[in-house]
């Protein structure tokens, strides 16, 4: 009956679609933010958190509660309008980006046929908010801060993009479920390792994630364009950035790792399909957080210089090579072949540049 | 870039170790022996009474004066028909937690090896609401002798 009612009603069938992703964001927000920490700390050789609840699994609840019950303050200074709709401005692509993720074949909120198009647009749109964090709190660190993450989000979108671009043209089209059916039996990891690279890269960029935490880093900008915020209005932050993490990573799955497809291709059940797709999510998300405790921050000269002379051309590079090989329809393998060495030169690229500066140095 | 793969590899192996840290009040790392807390009076088990004689050496050469030491008479001694040879024994003995540093000065002034320091973790655990409650007297300065709930190297 209830089945019944939700194909009559389009709008209670909309309704229970967003109630479930608000609930899914949540209920991922905070046990990605105890898995984080739980993971930082083996990393770092600790624990991590243990005394709320079993294993500590109730932290990421209790911290919600304390934030939930913190004074909401506004600085006297403050610009009222910019300083507390910014939180929205990052907390709402977030969720919309939830919206065309690609979980199973069907299980989806609804599946766009430019669903790439519509991340990427949607993805940058938190920029704004950002730059509003920053402009509103009247505060020297958070301006910083913000003016910092919009020129790395700029920057670094379009490493994204070009990276997206790469896989739109291997599968001919720009609709998710499209991409990850035509990578059933071959995963496009073999064909386009140098864009996964870039994508990841950029994805961390855009995710303010380390080892690009330039606009957050507490040490230089004691948290960027959220130090002003507190409770309800910091965690919306923190929220939207974990969601996007989490959007990320299930976008790195469907583009390069066969999402729900690859290796048992597409009539596995349902259940399996959101298990192979979660599987190979947390494994991305482990190698994320695997990156932040490993690689320091960069600098913003370091930052710039990398996408601007490093990514984006060998980004172009790449677009030239698949477009040459699949106009004129070459073997397969010819794609694997010049990613490959797209991704040497990037080694040797970097290797250079390194010696370089340290000849600066000792000069 | 050969830095990063290397640092990678670095965080990797701390990760599949073992964590070097222990969650405190549940577990307790083993104290090393000669680790020190709060100085603790002894127990004579074969006369039922305690070591000190209340001579005010370890009163004196106290460096923070946290120690106050009265004496009396012993009841038990061998003249009034008892079984111990010690003619005065402590009556009342105050020991000030909060002031005390740990220095040791007031087991090596000892003559009669009534003092020393406890090397259990009770001894460091003696958080308490109040600071007049870390002004232990000399019931409490026995107990954890006289329970026998104390390490062995302590009492040589």
């Amino acid at each position: 009956m209830l089945i019944n009612l939700l194909v009559v009603n389009p709008f209670l069938d909309n309704l229970l679609k967003v109630l479930s992703l608000v609930g899914l964001m949540t209920i991922s927000a905070m046990s990605l933010i105890y898995l984080e920490r739980k993971i930082a700390a083996r990393f770092h050789m600790r624990l991590g958190p243990t005394r709320t609840g079993p294993a500590g699994l109730l932290q990421s609840v209790a911290d919600a509660l304390k934030l939930l019950g913190k004074e909401d303050i506004r600085p006297k200074s403050a610009d009222p309008w910019s300083f507390e709709l910014a939180p929205y401005f990052v907390f709402i692509p977030a969720f919309m980006m939830l919206v065309t993720v690609p979980f199973t074949l069907l299980l989806n909120v609804q599946m766009f046929t430019l669903g790439l198009l519509y991340l990427i647009a949607i993805s940058s749109v938190s920029i704004v908010g950002w730059v509003m964090a920053g402009w509103g709190s009247d505060n020297r660190y958070a301006l910083i801060g913000a003016l910092r993450a919009a020129a790395q989000g700029i920057s670094y979108e379009l490493p994204l993009v070009l990276a997206v671009l790469c896989i739109a043209m291997l599968s001919q089209s720009l609709n998710l479920n499209v991409i990850i059916e035509s990578q059933s039996t071959l995963p496009n990891i073999l064909f386009q390792p140098f864009p996964l690279f870039l994508f990841f890269t950029a994805a961390l960029a855009e995710m303010n994630r380390s080892p690009f935490d330039i606009p957050v880093g507490e040490s230089e900008v004691v948290g960027g364009p959220f130090v002003e915020y507190s409770g309800i209005r910091w965690s919306m932050f923190f929220l939207a950035e974990y969601t996007t993490l989490l959007v990320m990573s299930i976008l790195i799955v469907a583009l390069f790792l066969g999402g729900w497809a690859w290796p048992f291709g597409e009539n596995l059940g349902t259940f399996w399909q959101i298990m192979l797709t979660l599987l190979k999510t947390s494994f991305v998300i482990f190698i994320i957080f695997w990156t932040r405790v490993s690689i320091p921050r960069m600098r913003i000269d370091q930052l710039m210089n990398f996408c601007w002379k490093v990514l984006i051309p060998l980004a172009f590079l790449q677009i030239f090579f698949n477009g040459f090989i699949l106009v004129l329809e070459l073997p397969k393998i010819l794609l694997s072949i010049s990613s490959i060495g797209l991704l040497a030169l990037l080694v040797v690229i970097v290797n250079k540049s390194i010696q370089n500066l340290n000849k600066e140095i000792v000069s | 870039m050969k830095g990063i793969l290397r640092s990678m590899g670095v965080t990797f192996s701390a990760f599949l170790r073992k964590p070097v840290t222990r969650p405190y009040p549940d577990i307790h790392k083993k104290l090393p022996e000669t680790g020190r807390a709060f100085p603790i009076l002894l127990w004579d088990q074969s006369h039922t009474e305690p070591y000190c004689t209340g001579c005010h050496a370890c009163e004196r050469a106290c460096p923070v004066e946290c120690m106050s030491v009265i004496m009396k008479d012993n009841p038990n001694h061998i003249n009034n028909g008892g079984t111990s040879k010690r003619k005065k024994i402590i009556d009342k003995f105050w020991i000030d937690y909060a002031r005390c540093m740990r220095c040791n000065i007031c087991v090596e002034a000892c003559n009669f090896e009534a003092i020393a320091m406890n090397n259990t973790w009770s001894g460091h655990e003696t958080s308490v609401y109040d600071r007049k409650d870390l002004i232990m007297d000399l019931p409490q300065l026995l107990a954890q002798h006289r329970s026998g709930n104390i390490d062995e190297w302590v009492t040589s």
